[in-house]
C-alpha cells in the first residue's frame, strides 16, 4: 500500500532537496535518533547556523523524516510501495536511494520502539498467601473456619502495588478451576488452528 | 518423578540443569559454598568475593556462579519448607544427579542450620498490618466548656501498624473513657487466655 503524504509535510521534506545528500545521510541520523532517545533542539541551531537557514526548517526536515520514518515502518511497507510513495516528492534518484536505505536500515529497530509504546495492563510479580483458621471472635467462640489470606504484588510501569484478598478454600478451588479452564482452552482445536495461521 | 523437597510435585527443569553446573566444583568447595548461600538465606549478607574465589577453579563464568547460588537457594529453602529430613534430602539429590560427596556436604550444612531456616521462613510469612508500638497516656479532665466540674480521668492510645498493602507505617489515635478502656481489657484479656490455651 501507499503512502499518502500531506501538502505540509511534502513542504517539510522540500527542503531537503536544497542541501547535498551528505546532509541529507546526517539528518537521517539525527532522525532516528531522536526516534531513539528524543529530540534535542540545540542540534537543529547548529545545523541551521552551518546551513544558513532558518532553525525552523531544520526542524521541519528532520521532522519530516522521522515522521516518513515512523509510518513507514508502523504499515511495514515493502520497498516498490516506499520508493512510489517518495517518487511522489519529486527527489533526485540518489535521494530516494538514501531515503530507502534509511528506512531498511532502520525498520527493525523502530517497530520495536513503537511496540512499547502500547499502553500496558499491571502484570503479575509476586503472589504471597497464608492459610488461617478462625477459632473465635468476640461475638462466638468455638468456631472453626479456615480462609486463605493473599497478598497479590503487580507491577506496572515500573511501579508496584499490593493487593489483599482473602477467600475460603471453596472459592479459592473454583477459582483454580476456572483458571485451569482458560489454560486448557490453549489446547482446543480452535486455538491451534489460530496459532498454527500466526507461526 | 515426584520430589519431597519440591512439596511433592516435579523438579523443575532448571534445577536438573544446574545440578550437573554444581557437580563441576569439588565437594569442599561445595560445602563452603552452601556456607555463604545459607547466611544469605538468613539476611546475614553474602560475601561475593568469597564465592567468586571458591568457584574460579571450575573456571564459572558470571552467569555459573549466579546459576549454582540460586539452584543451592532453591534447594535450601525448599527443603526447609517442607520440613524435609536430611536423609530423604540426600536421596532424593543423588537421584537427581548430584554426586554423593556434593550431596553429604550439602546436607549437613542443611542439617546444622535447619531450625534456624525455618525459623526465618516462619518470620518472613505473610502477615497483614503487623504492630510497631504501641504508646498510651492516662488524663484527668477538670473541666469542659459544657460542664463546668468534669473529673474524669481519660486514656489516650497510640497504635502504630503497618498497613496492609501498602509498605508504610500508619499511625491511628484513639481516646477512650475509664469504663469503655475496662472492657476492651476484659475482652483482649479473654482472647489472650485462648491464645495461650493453644500454645
Amino acid at each position: 500500500m501507499l503512502l499518502v503524504l500531506s501538502d505540509e509535510h511534502k513542504e517539510h521534506l522540500g527542503f531537503l532537496t536544497e542541501v547535498d545528500t551528505a546532509v541529507v545521510g546526517e539528518f537521517g541520523r539525527i532522525a532516528v535518533e531522536f526516534l531513539r532517545k528524543g529530540s534535542n533542539p540545540k542540534i537543529y541551531e547548529g545545523a541551521a547556523r552551518k546551513l544558513d537557514v532558518p532553525a525552523e526548517t531544520v526542524q521541519h526536515g528532520v521532522e519530516g523524516l522521522m515522521y516518513l520514518l515512523t509510518e513507514s515502518s508502523k504499515l511495514m511497507i515493502s520497498e516498490m510501495d516506499f520508493q512510489d510513495s517518495v517518487l511522489v516528492l519529486g527527489f533526485s534518484q540518489e535521494l530516494n536511494e538514501r531515503l530507502l536505505q534509511l528506512y531498511l536500515e532502520n525498520r527493525k529497530e523502530i517497530r520495536q520502539i513503537l511496540s512499547e509504546l502500547s499502553p500496558s495492563l499491571p502484570h503479575y510479580h509476586n503472589l504471597e498467601w497464608r492459610l488461617d483458621v478462625q477459632l473465635a471472635s468476640r461475638a462466638l467462640r468455638h468456631q472453626v473456619k479456615p480462609t486463605v489470606t493473599m497478598k497479590l504484588h503487580l507491577e506496572s510501569g515500573g511501579i508496584r502495588n499490593a493487593r489483599v484478598l482473602q477467600t475460603d478454600p471453596a472459592t479459592l478451588l473454583h477459582l483454580i478451576q476456572e483458571l485451569e479452564r482458560g489454560l486448557a482452552e490453549l489446547k482446543s482445536n480452535h486455538c491451534r488452528r489460530i496459532l498454527r495461521n500466526i507461526k | 518423578m515426584r520430589f519431597r523437597f519440591c512439596g511433592d510435585l516435579d523438579c523443575p527443569d532448571w534445577v536438573l540443569a544446574e545440578i550437573s553446573t554444581l557437580a563441576r566444583i569439588s565437594s569442599v568447595k561445595m560445602k563452603l559454598l552452601c556456607v555463604q548461600v545459607i547466611k544469605d538465606l538468613l539476611d546475614e549478607g553474602i560475601d561475593y568475593d568469597k564465592v567468586t574465589k571458591l568457584t574460579s577453579d571450575a573456571k564459572f563464568e558470571a552467569g555459573d556462579i549466579k546459576a549454582s547460588i540460586a539452584v543451592l537457594s532453591f534447594i535450601l529453602s525448599s527443603a526447609a519448607k517442607h520440613d524435609v529430613d536430611s536423609a530423604s534430602l540426600s536421596s532424593e539429590l543423588q537421584q537427581l544427579g548430584l554426586p554423593k560427596e556434593h550431596t553429604t556436604g550439602l546436607c549437613k550444612s542443611y542439617e546444622e542450620k535447619h531450625s534456624a531456616l525455618q525459623e526465618k521462613l516462619r518470620d518472613s510469612s505473610l502477615r497483614l498490618g503487623r504492630l510497631e508500638g504501641v504508646s498510651w497516656r492516662v488524663d484527668y479532665t477538670l473541666s469542659s466548656s459544657e460542664l463546668k466540674e468534669v473529673n474524669e480521668p481519660t486514656i489516650q492510645l497510640r497504635l502504630q501498624a503497618q498497613g496492609a498493602e501498602s509498605d508504610t507505617t500508619e499511625t491511628t489515635v484513639v481516646s477512650m473513657t475509664a469504663d469503655k478502656f475496662r472492657v476492651l481489657l476484659t475482652e483482649l484479656k479473654q482472647a489472650q487466655a485462648m491464645m495461650n490455651a493453644l500454645h
